[in-house]
């Protein structure tokens, strides 16, 4: 059989490096030229997650339901602060996070752990990063299937708006590919930051709504402070893609005046605030895939 | 058993097959400087990086070559002998493209296929049978001619059952043997080795040369790093001895591995005479004295 080779058949090497215009585009050709490449290293990182325990893949629908339980468990019956149909408010937000956590979680050590490839073999160093954080979205598929389980069991939030989940991951997807591009270029240097991302990681899980909700944030309370600290966590990228998750898929709880809750099916997300958060993630992939490539060349060397 | 690398097809002219064959020097090295910065090394930490900004002076880098420039034609097999440490598996990373010049051009022409890690292997978690398909995937290969070529890179690393095991179970000669099986299995135009060539048993040693001669004599190019003179002296067509970074001698392989042995007797003469006098300084044992 004929080879036909993906990768260039020449190449000029020298301390020349193109400008910021040319290293993108550059980047771009790389991810797409090189696609089956991508495609495999998905394939194998997922065959090596499933290999070695006995529920094997199973456990990407197992585990975003445990971790689940475990909050159920923690704030209904331990803190008694709870919403109707608690699970389902919870899993709309932890599925999406769970894909988030671990796909940088997976990227920052992308470019590290693959040390041996980088000094055996001249292939573009873009496509680990984004392999792993394609891994993820396999991942968060995966979770759907527990997510429309969950909506069987409680099918007063079930509506049509459950189609903008797509539309939400996608702008995640954007976030995602331009902090693993980020974290894992820097990492190369900085060994540091693996550890540090693990502890800001929880602190910004913490921080996101995922455990509570803005509606019900504070109790209620209603003075400057809490005005400031809610404006302030609203900047939060995961304040606009777990609300949107939760609004396409939960629906809303409204606290009235006399206490008693106002709830509405799934509605359609501040398409407002995710077409910006959309924008903002692109100039993002842009300036990180920027910073990847210019630090790419001394990959081979420091590693 | 007949291998691919025996029988090339007729290409048409704008193929890449064609742009190797039309090019007089796949392998043009021009200049090459590769220096090393000290700042960043393995598991560098905020810690170090700060202390050494807080220190400055001492060596911030080193250049690891320097002037190098060499040629290679269709059909050489070029050797590169020289110490420890005088820059030989650098040379093959830059060739390679793996290692960005810091001065100088590296010019290649030709599809590279290169083993540089002496069993180094891909992914220690994959199995040998999906390591060879990584390692298509890798060097941009189709998977469907990895599929084809699998038995035969199976049947001349001599893996047997073993393959369908995952890497990190693989004895070291088997990692050799399996990398060049792959390395040679693609048909490259150009091939390049490092100090793989003197591991493994009399039979794969045998084999590997047979398969190193059928490359050269399908005028491909061929770049050797070994510490076996036997090697350079039957296989390379031309040899260049590396010494801290800069070719010393280039030319016809008997000659400069002559130059290289006699080079490293007169350097082990001079560190005996320097150890020798070092231990004529040290103090008597204090039962003695």
């Amino acid at each position: 059989m004929q080879i036909v080779h993906e990768a260039p058949v020449s190449f000029r090497s020298s301390a020349l490096r193109p400008g910021p215009l040319g290293l993108v585009t550059q980047a771009i050709r790389e991810v797409w030229s090189r696609r089956r490449l991508i495609q495999y290293l998905v394939r194998a990182d997922v065959k090596k997650k499933g290999s070695d325990t006995l529920l094997g893949n199973l456990w990407w629908v197992i585990d975003p339901l445990l971790q689940m339980v475990v909050y159920v468990v923690l704030f209904s019956i331990i803190f008694r602060r709870s919403q109707p149909d608690f699970p389902l408010f919870l899993f709309a937000a932890i599925l999406p996070w769970k894909w988030f956590g671990s796909s940088i979680g997976d990227a920052v050590t992308s470019v590290v752990s693959q040390e041996r490839l980088i000094k055996q073999i001249q292939f573009p160093k873009i496509v680990l990063p984004v392999a792993s954080v394609a891994a993820g979205v396999v991942n968060f598929a995966f979770g759907q299937i527990v997510l429309l389980g969950l909506l069987l069991l409680m099918p007063g939030h079930l509506s049509i708006h459950v189609l903008w989940i797509p539309v939400i991951a996608a702008v995640q997807f954007l976030f995602t590919l331009a902090l693993a591009l980020l974290t894992s270029a820097v990492n190369v240097f900085y060994r540091d930051v693996g550890n540090l991302t693990r502890h800001l990681l929880l602190l910004w899980f913490y921080l996101s709504p995922a455990l509570w909700s803005f509606e019900r944030f504070a109790d209620g309370q209603n003075n400057d402070v809490t005005r400031l600290g809610v404006a302030i966590l609203r900047l939060n990228p995961f304040a606009i893609l777990l609300d949107a998750y939760r609004t396409a898929i939960y629906g809303r709880v409204v606290t009235g005046a006399d206490g008693s809750d106002t709830f509405t099916p799934g509605q359609v997300p501040d398409l407002l605030a995710l077409g910006i958060l959309a924008l903002i993630s692109l100039a993002l992939v842009a300036g990180a895939t920027l910073l990847f490539k210019r630090l790419e060349p001394a990959f081979a060397k420091v590693l | 058993m007949p291998t691919a690398v025996a029988a090339p097809a007729l290409p048409p002219d704008d193929s890449d097959a064609a742009r190797f064959a039309r090019t007089t020097f796949p392998i043009d090295v021009r200049e090459l400087g590769v220096q090393y910065s000290l700042r960043f090394t393995r598991k560098t930490t905020f810690r170090t990086s700060f202390a050494r900004l807080l220190r400055p002076g001492g060596q911030r880098a080193f250049w690891a070559l320097r002037n190098v420039s060499f040629r290679v034609r269709h059909g050489e097999a070029l050797g590169v002998i020289g110490p420890n440490g005088a820059g030989k598996s650098t040379l093959l990373q830059a060739v390679a493209g793996i290692i960005q010049p810091s001065e100088g051009v590296v010019e290649v022409t030709g599809h590279i296929s290169a083993m540089l890690h002496l069993q180094a292997g891909f992914d220690q978690d994959l199995s040998g049978r999906d390591n060879i398909m990584l390692a298509g995937a890798l060097m941009g290969i189709d998977h469907r001619v990895m599929e084809e070529r699998e038995g035969s890179i199976i049947d001349f690393a001599d893996i047997g059952m073993h393959i369908d095991q995952p890497l990190k179970t693989f004895s070291m000669g088997m990692r050799a043997r399996l990398g060049f099986a792959i390395a040679t299995a693609v048909d490259p135009d150009i091939l390049l080795l490092d100090e793989v060539v003197s591991t493994g048993d009399e039979v794969f040693r045998a084999k590997s040369k047979v398969r190193v001669h059928q490359i050269v004599s399908a005028a491909k190019a061929v770049v050797l790093v070994t510490h076996d003179m036997n090697w350079i002296t039957e296989f390379c067509t031309r040899a260049i001895l590396l010494e801290k970074g800069g070719i010393v001698a280039e030319g016809d392989p008997a000659t400069i591995v002559a130059m290289h042995v006699e080079r490293s007797e007169q350097r082990r003469r001079e560190k005996e005479a320097e150890t020798a006098r070092i231990m004529a300084t040290a103090p008597p044992k204090p039962s003695e004295a």
